[in-house]
């Protein structure tokens, strides 16, 4: 059982602030991640859950229990690095087994649980062998089995799929997903990848320069972004965003007209997803030669510009088009977002 | 597989291969020279009529009545108690090795995982420090020494020696523990560890080749230590080095010159054997830094 608070938990180094006033309650089991660019904050934050590094301010509560002032041995949290962190000098049996020596736990019970460990990730055949003799997926999995080995409160996971290759990426991930399942460890799990904290997230908490921009489930994060970052980070493609006047209930920007809207007389950016608007013979909201056609597949990404910005919409995998040929999109406007041009926060229909 | 290409000799090919020997020989000549010599008699190695009775032991054959003589071995070692001053120098090795790495692994340690900005002026004043003449230290420290009465002493020395090789030490194992990812400290520590024991569980398992390269340079430096053992330390106390340059400096009763280049010869084999012995480590040691794994 481990429930962990942040209360407005900040990081700053001289004038810089690394994390600004985090508050929030990871429950018990939950699978979090923290989304962000580089440089957002969401490693230093999990450093500090970690007690690598301390917090400047704020209170980080463990369990019930207030940690900020405890070493990172005394917090029973284990961690997977990015670099995986392995010891060279040691093989495969000692890297897993490193954590159980080093805490006194019973050597009786060693044997057993470095096997059911190794078991779980899948590296029984390889014990014997040094880091240095292990593909990249090995050593990957080599770490997790070191962080689950002792069982501990709380996982943290520093970008783990980072250094993979895309087709390993993919199969650690389901990998990882399941793991989390099965041990329901509270896990906290960093990266900038989008897919992965859609895919493993109970919660995702999108961060950008030091602040929380939004925290929710991925479904809300998709469906109801907060703000035109949020928007324009999750999904792929993003969401397309155009800046525009709205008057009268109808938006307007270059080539484009989107009646029906529900917002106050102003600049606004409005955002839809590619998926949400159609090519159409005529009629549509956006009317504008083709920038970029890409096939895809299962359907084709139909790509205009408006105001110097990408617009990207899904047409059928059917559709052809040359560069330059006069399209149509039609934009509902009930899958429209808007957002306020100053601030980017989402205006509330 | 050698290709033909590889293996037709050029002329470019041969005149760099005898430049190479030819640097050869001019390397090797003085030790292959003084080993020679060492087996002859002074007459013959310093002899003023024909250099070439060096090569072919003349006087040493009308001495002796062989080629080849153990006296200038048997005068150093058994008559003027060269192992002494083998014993010696062995107790100032030793203690100047341990003492350079204890401090240098640790101060290296603190110093490469220092975040704050005075951990490279530290470093700065140990390169300062380092660059100064071994024998400012001395002259500095003379006076006290004599008054504190700890003047030719063993351990007096063994501090200067230290002290003089600590900059380098530090130096050189801190460019070691800036390559090893400062990841490794930090699982260690989640794993459980303390600061210390992450140090020694998993830090220096790893640092092994720089640990042993920077030994290596801290033994060769108090070994061949001329200018501090000779100004600390009381004729009873010598080291290898004091004490040959003592042999040569009394020219004036034969044989004594013959001591000096037989004790010579017993000093330098050893550290061809420490070479070969360690040569593995040494380069890995060496270009640890240069290559990332």
């Amino acid at each position: 059982m481990a429930e962990i608070q942040l209360r407005n938990v900040g990081k700053r180094w001289g004038d810089y602030v690394g994390v600004d006033n985090f508050d929030l309650t990871i429950a018990d089991r939950e699978f979090l991640v923290l989304l962000g660019p580089s440089g957002c904050g969401k490693t230093t934050t999990m450093r500090m859950i970690a007690g690598l590094e301390d917090a400047t301010e704020g209170e980080i509560v463990i369990d019930g229990k207030v940690v900020n002032d405890l070493e990172p041995k005394e917090r029973d949290v284990a961690m997977v690095f990015q670099s995986y962190a392995l010891y060279p000098n040691k093989n495969v049996y000692e890297n897993i087994r490193f954590p159980l020596k080093v805490r006194k736990v019973d050597p009786a019970t060693h044997d057993a649980r470095v096997r059911r460990a190794s078991a779980m990730v899948e590296l029984d055949d390889f014990l014997h062998r040094r880091p240095a003799e292990l593909s990249g997926g090995q050593r990957q999995r080599v770490a997790l089995a070191r962080a689950i080995v002792r069982e501990p409160n709380v996982f943290l996971m520093d970008e783990p799929l980072s250094n993979l290759d895309a087709k390993l990426r993919v199969s650690t991930r389901a990998q990882i997903k399941n793991l989390s399942h099965e041990l329901a460890v509270t896990t906290i799990y960093v990266t900038h990848d989008q897919v992965e904290a859609m895919t493993l997230a109970d919660r995702v908490v999108i961060m950008k320069q030091g602040v929380v921009q939004q925290v929710g489930t991925p479904v809300d994060i998709y469906d109801r972004p907060a703000n035109a970052f949020v928007a324009g980070f999750i999904g792929n493609p993003a969401m397309n965003l155009i800046e525009g006047v709205v008057s009268g209930g109808t938006f307007r920007a270059e080539r484009t007209e989107v009646a029906g809207l529900s917002a106050p007389q102003g600049a606004v950016t409005l955002g839809f997803r590619a998926e949400d608007a159609q090519v159409v013979d005529t009629g549509g909201q956006i009317n504008a030669p083709i920038y970029t056609m890409e096939l895809l597949g299962d359907s084709t990404m139909v790509s205009v510009r408006i105001n110097g910005a990408l617009v990207s919409v899904k047409a059928d995998k059917t559709f052809r088009g040359r560069i330059g040929d006069p399209v149509s999109i039609a934009v509902p406007a009930a899958q429209c977002h808007l957002f306020s041009a100053i601030s980017g926060e989402r205006i509330h229909a | 597989m050698a290709t033909a290409s590889e293996t037709r000799m050029t002329p470019a090919k041969a005149v760099s291969f005898s430049l190479v020997g030819l640097w050869l020989f001019i390397a090797a000549f003085p030790f292959l020279w003084t080993f020679w010599g060492s087996f002859k008699v002074q007459a013959d190695f310093f002899s003023k009529a024909d250099w070439t009775n060096a090569l072919w032991g003349t006087q040493t054959i009308a001495e002796t009545g062989s080629a080849f003589t153990g006296q200038g071995y048997f005068g150093a070692w058994v008559i003027e108690a060269f192992w002494q001053n083998v014993i010696n120098s062995g107790i100032v090795v030793v203690f100047t090795v341990i003492i350079s790495l204890t401090f240098g692994t640790l101060g290296g340690y603190a110093l490469a995982r220092s975040g704050f900005r005075y951990a490279f002026w530290l470093l700065i004043a140990a390169l300062v420090f380092r660059a100064m003449p071994h024998i400012t230290l001395v002259s500095g420290y003379l006076l006290p020494f004599f008054e504190w009465n700890i003047w030719g002493h063993l351990p007096t020395t063994i501090i200067v020696l230290v002290a003089i090789n600590q900059p380098f030490t530090l130096w050189m194992l801190h460019s070691f523990f800036l390559n090893i990812p400062k990841d490794m400290d930090e699982s260690a520590m989640v794993d459980g560890c303390t600061r210390f024991q992450a140090f020694r569980h998993v830090i220096v398992p790893v640092m092994w080749p720089g640990v042993i390269t920077t030994g290596l340079f801290s033994f060769l430096l108090a070994y061949n230590d001329f200018t501090v053992t000779a100004m600390l330390l009381s004729a009873e106390n010598e080291t290898m080095i004091p004490a040959i340059n003592s042999f040569l400096g009394t020219t004036q009763v034969e044989g004594k010159v013959m001591y000096a280049v037989a004790a010579v010869v017993s000093a330098t084999a050893p550290l061809f054997v420490l070479i070969l012995f360690f040569q593995r480590q040494i380069v890995s040691g060496l270009t640890a830094g240069a290559v990332k794994g």
